[in-house]
């Protein structure tokens, strides 16, 4: 029948069709490398278009770099790491050769064995001797094999509003030294009226975890211990946990100098800062610039000290680890071009000198990642092209060296996400108990720390 | 004869729902690093699940937003619907001012309303303060943030099934009313004996969507409190938690995965089976 | 149209039922207005707002510094026309797409009956239960490696458009809708000659109309608001979604509070446009599709 044949012809037109544009539609770009020829590399961490001076600068960095390998070209990519969309990316095969990490991110890929081992092309590069060893060791698996390299590396501080300092009666080049005098300064600056908050802390998304654990370090305490039968346990349920929730949530309650808004998350204190709305809070030297472009503050206001407490500081920072679909000549190329970008000596001073003609900050107190000569290189050039009020940092710089640099304990993120909602709880109940909280605590983080290998 | 119409729609849902679901399955009786082949664990990843106290909170805070849910975001539709029916004027302006935030993409409703939770500074703090009313801590109170959600999705989502209700009350035939008036009966009667009847198919429809909808509530609680809060922390929340900001463990969220799609399916096989006299 | 509703137009014109009909009508005026539309406006004037002003959050009914330059910097710097029509481009292919399967597939378990109807019905129904996130990362392996043709359809429209056919809903709605086209008509035109194909496109379809209204509504605007799908398929940023992109530029980079805040506002107002001018369409189409039966 003509109908019947109609019919079918007409699904297998459809069918056909469908298939063909599919074909056609499908994204034939893939991580492997062809087998001879040019090597490509795809690399994330492109700034986006909004970023206009650090995007040309990143264009300008490659350029520069497949000028200098000319077998090497580089396919990138914005963005940086983001945890919904990194395993899909993955499985997918979609994982850039180089992909920006956080500090927190190694631990659990080497674990999962999700990343490339590049302990074998380390010789290769002479120049990652250059950098802090306690650094790369961030990105190993404690055994001696490397998975990454750092590109940046910031310590906690105290930053603040030198402004509100001063209109307090403040010595703005006298920050909190201990956190009682926080605790005295913040009553002071939050008197000022008019919704300005004096000290403010996290409690959503595990930021609130992760500052509970630098304000540990604050005090000499820590948040987990290793035995000598190499076990780690909980080690927050003390004296130290107490004091620290029981100042928060006294200055939150009591003295009413933290503001009602709370379950705050990393941008929005930030935000408080830019909108001249806080007095000073926990945070890394990063955290000043970002304010500055992003929230359109002024650099002149902001001050960084060290940790109150001064016994030890937090570290952060991140780095470059490198798909586990990588061949070894992809491997090698994206190695070279992380080396390039953000570790190479040679390059140092020339960057700043950028950087400070784009107006982009230069001089910020962030350590840097290098030891030995290449520190020196970058201190100097640092200080050359520093275009920063660097006094306003002075108390910071001067206290630095004595503070002892403590890197995240293991299992961080899981960690992270137990103490958050204590210190929830801390600043947004009246009548929290505390100690039933940091017990309860407690026991959910041994239970994490007993699947440490 | 008929497959050659259904073919193109068993390829979807096939690769696209139901193989889907059985990978699901599988995934959550293994454990995947997405890199080298997937491990089978048996039931490890489930009997991990039942350990988590997480498991019993989230369940529980689910269980507390589709109870609030229904009785706001099911029942003020309804109640909308019958009196803007009612008003004979603006009705252009009601129906597209009801429908304006479905518009919205649901990450900038649950910002916005970010903003007006604000217990400081927010707008409804600021205008109950002005009123000299009581303030709330809205999502920083245990005792309130699951209202305080419900409220956001609400709003958000309401003029949809709005606007159906809407559409299903202007097909009442006008005999049934004029009968019942003459007949004497009071306006609420009317409502009652004439109205929710008339809307019976549609009103079981809805209840079946939302209440499905609502158990796998992810969005407002999200934005708003984030995956580490029990007050608020969901099994959508939960499975994202596991799967992405926490454990990066598949296996276990797809465990639980797996256990929302039991329950689901239990709820909506007896649901149906239940109104089936009706829905015919 | 006499006595429509609960109110009979004859009561109305009591002196008292109009007095509290006109003093309901105010209150709920304002109320909708109050509850609806005072939040958008908020949002949009929070774009006009300089940045300082915005982060003191006081309520203004008017800005105190009204400045367009966060509009203008969405506008550009965030590259709106670019992604609206990448949206547009995926909501229209997707409406089609669903259009086609879906139809094709309602129609032949409604009227063509094949053997394992009710089963397939039932299946597709059960989707409906299916949590979302659940079937994230197997759907998207699915996507990345399809099976036996092992085509990779990410950064590809087939990747959002394929998967959206699989809407369990327009089925249902669909179904019930043919379902209730008297077999009559059906079987005047087979004894006609007509084939089924022509059945569909020539009968069937026209007398739909109302229900694909509802169901093209409901596509469009879901694939507009489609979030984490969209996400993880369109990874090229060049070719993302409007909200995707919204979301990747608030979270990763450099712009103000008041610039994001225009630029949602700006992805907001398309589709408040189609829906002011498609309004009687939508309330037709909802009409029949709520209708029982």
């Amino acid at each position: 029948m003509i109908t019947l044949a109609r019919r079918r012809l007409l699904s297998t037109v459809a069918l056909t069709t469908g298939l063909v544009l599919t074909l056609t539609a499908c994204d034939s770009g893939d991580t492997e490398a062809k087998s001879d020829g040019p090597v490509t590399i795809t690399v994330n961490n492109m700034p986006p278009a909004t970023e206009k001076i650090q995007r040309q600068n990143f264009l300008d960095d490659v350029a520069e770099f497949e000028k200098a390998h000319p077998d090497i070209k580089i396919d990138p990519n914005e963005g940086k790491m983001d945890p919904a969309t990194f395993s899909a990316k993955l499985a997918g095969g979609q994982l850039e050769n180089a992909f920006y990490v956080y500090f927190t991110d190694p631990a659990g890929l080497i674990a999962r064995k999700q990343v490339a081992d590049i302990t074998p092309y380390v010789a290769d590069f002479p120049d990652i001797q250059q950098i802090k060893p306690n650094l790369l060791q961030v990105f190993g698996d404690g055994k001696g094999k490397t998975y990454g390299l750092p590109e940046g590396n910031y310590t906690m501080g105290l930053v603040y509003n030198r402004a509100l300092f001063q209109k307090a009666g403040l010595d703005p080049d006298k920050p909190p030294a201990t956190w009682d005098e926080v605790r005295d300064d913040a009553r002071k600056i939050a008197a000022l009226g008019n919704g300005i908050n004096g000290y403010g802390d996290y409690s959503k998304n595990n930021t609130g975890g992760w500052h509970f654990t630098a304000e540990m370090y604050t005090r000499g305490g820590d948040v987990a211990t290793q035995g000598a039968d190499g076990k780690w346990t909980a080690a927050f349920n003390n004296d130290t946990g107490k004091a620290i929730l029981q100042q928060l949530h006294d200055m939150r309650f009591v003295d009413r100098s933290m503001g009602e808004r709370q379950l705050l998350e990393w941008a929005d204190l930030l935000q408080q800062m830019g909108a001249g709305k806080l007095g000073m809070y926990l945070a890394t030297a990063d955290n000043i610039p970002t304010i500055v472009a992003q929230y359109k503050g002024r650099t002149e206001d902001y001050g960084f000290g060290p940790v109150p407490g001064a016994q030890g500081a937090l570290g952060g920072g991140g780095g470059y680890m490198f798909s586990p679909k990588s061949t070894p000549a992809q491997i090698k190329a994206a190695m070279a071009w992380v080396l390039f970008r953000h570790a190479n000596p040679a390059r140092i001073a020339a960057g700043k000198e950028r950087d400070a003609k784009n107006k982009q900050p230069v001089g910020l107190p962030e350590p840097d990642i290098f030891t030995g000569a290449a520190e020196q290189t970058y201190l100097a050039a640092n200080k050359k092209y520093a275009n920063v009020p660097t006094e306003n940092f002075a108390p910071f710089v001067a206290a630095q060296p004595s503070i002892p640099l403590k890197l995240e304990p293991p299992n961080a993120q899981k960690i992270y996400a137990v103490l958050d909602p204590v210190m929830a709880s801390v600043l947004t109940t009246q009548d929290a108990d505390i100690p039933k909280l940091l017990a309860d605590a407690e026991k959910q983080v041994n239970a994490i720390l007993a699947t440490v290998q | 004869m008929a497959y050659a119409f259904l073919s193109a729609g068993l390829v979807c849902f096939g690769l696209f729902s139901w193989y889907p679901l059985v990978r699901s399955i599988t995934l959550s009786l293994q454990q995947d690093n997405l890199v080298t082949d997937p491990q089978w664990v048996g039931l490890d990843n489930y009997r991990t699940l039942f350990d988590d106290p997480l498991l019993g909170i989230a369940i529980r805070n689910t269980l507390e937003f589709t109870g609030l849910a229904l009785v706001f975001g099911y029942a003020i539709p309804i109640a909308m619907a019958i009196l803007l029916n009612e008003l004979r004027h603006f009705n252009t302006f009601f129906r597209l001012a009801v429908y304006l935030p479905v518009m919205l993409p649901p990450i900038v409703s649950a910002m916005l309303w970010q903003f007006f939770y604000d217990p400081g500074q927010g707008l409804f703090n600021t205008l109950l303060h002005g009123a000299h009313l009581p303030t709330s801590q809205w999502v920083q109170s245990p005792r309130t943030a699951m209202l305080s959600l419900v409220l956001v999705s609400t709003w958000a989502n309401m003029g949809g099934s709005t606007l159906m209700y809407l559409a299903a009350l202007q097909s009442v035939p006008p005999e049934l009313y004029e009968s019942s008036e003459m007949d004497g009966a009071s306006l609420w009667r009317r409502i009652w004996h004439i109205t929710l009847p008339q809307l019976r198919f549609i009103m079981l429809v809805m209840l079946l969507l939302q209440i499905t909808a609502t158990m796998q509530v992810f969005i407002e609680p999200f934005q708003l409190t984030g995956f580490t809060n029990p007050d608020t922390i969901t099994v959508m929340t939960l499975i994202y938690r596991y799967a992405f900001a926490v454990n990066q463990d598949f296996g276990l969220a797809a465990a639980l995965s797996v256990l929302l799609f039991v329950v689901l399916s239990a709820f909506a096989a007896l649901y149906l089976r239940i109104t089936r006299e009706q829905t015919v | 149209m006499a006595t429509r509703t609960l109110l009979s137009d004859i009561a109305l014109k009591r002196p008292r039922t109009r007095a509290v009909y006109f003093a309901v009508l105010a209150a709920t005026t304002l109320a909708v207005a109050a509850v609806f539309l005072y939040p958008l406006y908020w949002m949009a004037t929070a774009g006009l707002k300089t940045p300082a002003e915005f982060a003191a959050q006081s309520v203004t009914v008017l800005p105190h510094d009204p400045s367009a330059s966060a509009y203008g910097d969405a506008w550009n710097h965030m590259r709106i026309p670019h992604f609206f029509l990448n949206t547009v481009y995926y909501a229209f292919g997707g409406w089609l797409v669903q259009l086609g399967v879906d139809v094709c597939a309602a129609y032949a378990l409604s009227k063509l009956r094949p053997v394992l109807g009710k089963a397939i019905f039932a299946g597709m129904l059960a989707t409906l239960m299916l949590p979302v996130a659940a079937l994230l990362v197997p759907a998207y392996l699915t996507v990345t490696d399809l099976p036996v043709l092992h085509l990779n359809l990410l950064n590809s429209p087939w990747g959002l458009w394929l998967p959206a056919a699989a809407n369990g809903f327009n089925i249902y709605v669909l179904k019930r809708f043919f379902d209730n086209i008297p077999h009559e008509i059906l079987e005047a035109a087979a004894v006609d000659g007509a084939s089924r194909l022509k059945t569909l496109t020539r009968i069937v379809l026209p007398l739909s109309r109302p229900v694909l209204a509802v169901i093209s509504i409901f596509s469009i605007i879901g694939m507009w608001k489609d979030f984490l799908w969209p996400m993880l398929v369109m990874q090229d940023p060049d070719k993302q979604t409007l909200s995707v992109a919204l979301q990747r530029l608030s979270a990763s980079s450099q712009v103000p509070p008041t610039e994001m805040i225009a630029g949602m506002t700006i992805a907001a107002l398309p589709m408040i446009v189609i829906f002011v001018i498609f309004q009687r369409h939508i309330l037709g189409g909802l009409s029949a599709g709520a209708v029982k039966g």
